[in-house]
């Protein structure tokens, strides 16, 4: 049988002359060091592309049911959900794979930064690197919108008004995108397009691209502080540097192959403990109280873009994003020699540090999103039972004038409520009676955060209401006093 | 051999997998569903209505649902009717779309049918309970004349002599009173505020020595005083004193 196989394999070989390219290419040297303990630092690359693979496959599994038609799109997802055999897991795994996908090439794309393998001679491999990054972000920004939901359609739509905000060129970008000037019929088919084809062959080309590469110059030696990278040498260094390596089929190999492997286990067991995302509410314009989120890899930008000032807008949205990829494009041509070890690049480090910081903080300020009233809180959120039980009669109706006014849904009260303005549960301690008619009347002064109410409160609701207030303090604490009192 | 092992039981944890449930699996009641179409009470009560009646229907700013007495005399009209439409010049909003509220006609149905059907107490007999809405809607000033009497007799206990505030709040308030439909404060002399520990039409703890139940003239003179006291002004100062007072802070 064994021989019986051999002989039908040598047969197509001796034809097809597979073993003869692609043996070579399996076992081309790496440093020899890149095969030792440091060699954990290169196995990032090969998972992310083995997670695209699992991608490619779970994506072909979905396309298979899915509907891109706007008015059937939700109800194939649902169909894949609850009706198809392991159509949610199919799903599962497919965003759970993608996000990871995104974290690999952010955590190889660090590694890679962070030892200066960036440097001489892989300027290009780390330029073709930014555009893998950007395609798949493209592709999780695509996929978040084929989740036909309300976090599509009002990702989409914030994501088609920024892009119309491109001087010139702006109406006509988006006409492209959406198929109209706005969401309509072709929006769905355009992104599936996009999607399913467009981006993943511009990825995979580029990923060919980026891979020969690497096979061509090679992989970096893993950094040893002292040795600066000088293009006039290193080119010789490099060559008597292989001629020591070793294989790459062998010890590099394994290391790929058991990271990958965990992390589809990873994939698999995240699928089945947490689920599918979504879809969540209906991509309906009509329906009220929507409270879209971006799908986390975007949540940073919501951050920034919702705490900005408004004359930065359109900067943060067209020029920032603009100079942020110049940037990572210019990196190997700003720093393509000297040293590579992270001990020795303070600067390279605290980039590292600070950048990761301030996606960390974007992204949870646009996860909490405390600028946004809680819409339903007026009434949803109920008073306090405590602060109801030492309540007077008139404090108890200015409570419901409270909860009426809508002005829980931005103060919270013992921390449940909206959080853009403050939690109100000390306020009587804090300001006094006229001061908080004065606050409720005519609002933040010079044009704040706060409307002013004086128009909507009639007399015996602005009593009640600053009775409320005044009473909100803890127990013992007098009521705030002027000076002048 | 030992990797053959290991293949058999991913292969037989694959299956076994396949045939249970785990976690992560989308279950067909977490489906999002249009606003409109949240038909059940439960949700329904703890988006709209807990903010103001409290969490269990009792302890909000707003007359408690969640009360025996309560529930046995109100008409069911009356409360589709109040969801509907809410009480115009106090803090009850109306909640039918037809009136600019968020809800169906059918959600209002299910809101106001379900406030009985969660709490009403199977045991209660509505014998010699007064009547939930006025027998007449006038309110003339014999009538709160003969109120003050009643009021000395079942309420100046906690209410202070004038209804300026002592144990219990101020009620002789204008700006509460204001707030306070005519139907909401007879609703409060014949219930009470059980979840706050004010007795209602009958119990005769708190009351003095010897204290009948309100007759169904009682309340409606009751009613009335208090109805009356709403125009007046000697309420205010009275109520601002109580409330400095229950600060605890002496003034200088």
């Amino acid at each position: 049988m064994k021989r019986w196989l051999r002989a039908v394999g040598s047969w197509f070989d001796a034809r097809l002359k597979v073993r003869e390219v692609l043996l070579p290419v399996l076992q081309h040297p790496i440093p020899r060091a890149a095969a030792g303990p440091k060699g954990w630092f290169y196995i990032f690359g090969s998972a992310s592309m083995t997670l695209l693979f699992l991608q490619i496959l779970t994506g072909i599994g979905l396309a298979l049911v899915y509907v891109p038609a706007a008015d059937q799109a939700y109800q194939s997802l649902q169909y894949l959900n609850y009706r198809q055999p392991l159509g949610w897991f199919l799903r599962s795994v497919h965003y759970w794979s993608g996000s990871l996908m995104v974290v690999m090439v952010l955590v190889h794309m660090t590694q890679v930064f962070l030892h200066g393998a960036y440097k001489y001679p892989r300027e290009l491999t780390w330029v073709l690197g930014v555009f893998l990054l950007l395609l798949t972000l493209g592709l999780a920004f695509s996929g978040q919108v084929l989740r036909w939901d309300a976090d599509a359609y009002w990702g989409l739509g914030v994501g088609a008004s920024m892009a119309g905000r491109v001087p010139v060129l702006g109406p006509a970008v988006v006409t492209l995108l959406l198929g109209g000037p706005v969401i309509g019929g072709d929006t769905l088919s355009r992104f599936f397009a996009l999607h399913v084809f467009i981006l993943p062959g511009l990825l995979l080309t580029v990923l060919a691209a980026h891979l020969w590469l690497v096979l061509t110059r090679g992989i970096s030696t893993p950094p040893v502080p002292g040795e600066k990278v000088d293009p006039k040498t290193y080119d010789a260094a490099y060559e008597r540097e292989l001629r020591r390596g070793v294989p790459f089929l062998g010890e590099a190999l394994r290391k790929d192959a058991l990271f990958s492997a965990l992390v589809v286990i990873l994939v698999v067991v995240l699928a089945a403990v947490a689920g599918p995302k979504g879809p969540s509410g209906l991509p309906d314009p009509a329906v009220q109280g929507a409270n879209p989120r971006p799908d986390w890899p975007f949540l940073w930008t919501f951050g920034l873009l919702s705490l900005a000032p408004p004359g930065m807008e359109t900067f943060l949205m067209l020029v920032f994003p603009a100079f942020l990829v110049l940037g990572l494009l210019l990196v190997p041509f700003v720093s393509n020699r000297g040293e590579r070890a992270p001990s020795r690049r303070p600067v390279a480090v605290l980039t590292v540090l600070v950048g990761g910081v301030a996606l960390a903080v974007l992204s949870y300020a646009g996860a909490t999103a405390d600028w946004s009233p809680h819409m339903g809180a007026w009434s949803g959120a109920p008073v306090p039972e405590k602060v109801v039980a030492r309540s007077a009669p008139r404090e108890l109706a200015g409570a419901a004038v409270f909860q009426n006014k809508s002005c829980r849904d931005c103060h919270a009260l013992e921390g449940s409520g909206g959080r853009r303005g403050p939690d109100l549960s000390g306020v009587g301690a804090r300001l006094t009676r006229d001061q908080l008619i004065d606050q409720v009347s005519n609002g933040t002064p010079g044009g704040g955060n706060m409307p002013a109410y004086g128009k909507h409160v009639s007399p015996a609701e602005m009593d009640a209401l600053a009775d409320f207030l005044v009473a909100l303090r803890p127990a013992g604490r007098p009521p705030s006093r002027t000076p002048t009192q | 051999m030992g990797a053959h092992r290991w293949g058999g039981m991913v292969v037989v944890g694959l299956i076994a997998a396949a045939g249970c449930d785990p976690p992560g699996k989308p279950r067909p009641g977490d489906d999002a569903v249009r606003p409109e179409q949240v038909l059940d009470f439960g949700k329904l009560y703890a988006q709209n209505c807990s903010g103001c009646h409290g969490a269990d229907g009792r302890l909000g700013p707003a007359p408690p649902l969640n009360d025996p007495l309560f529930l046995v005399i109100v008409p069911d009209a009356e409360l589709r009717r109040t969801v509907a439409e809410g009480r115009p010049g106090t803090p009850m909003p109306p909640f039918d779309q037809a009136k600019g509220g968020p809800l169906t006609a059918e959600q209002v149905r299910v809101l106001a049918d379900g406030i009985k059907r969660r709490w009403h107490p199977a045991t209660v007999s509505p014998a010699a309970v007064p009547a939930y809405a006025a027998a007449s809607p006038a309110t003339d000033g014999e009538s709160s004349a003969r109120g003050i009497v009643v009021f000395a007799r079942a309420c100046a206990g906690c209410h202070g002599d004038h209804g300026q505030g002592s144990d219990a709040g101020a009620i002789h308030d204008p700006a509460f009173l204001t707030l306070c439909s005519d139907q909401a404060l007879r609703r409060y002399v014949i219930t009470g505020r059980p979840d706050l520990g004010m007795p209602g039409f009958s119990p005769s703890f708190g009351r003095p020595a010897g204290f009948q139940p309100l007759s169904a003239q009682e309340v409606e003179d009751l009613s009335a005083l208090l109805a009356s006291w709403r125009k007046d002004g000697t309420g205010r100062s009275a109520a601002a004193a109580g409330t400095v007072a229950r600060g605890g802070f002496p003034l200088p």
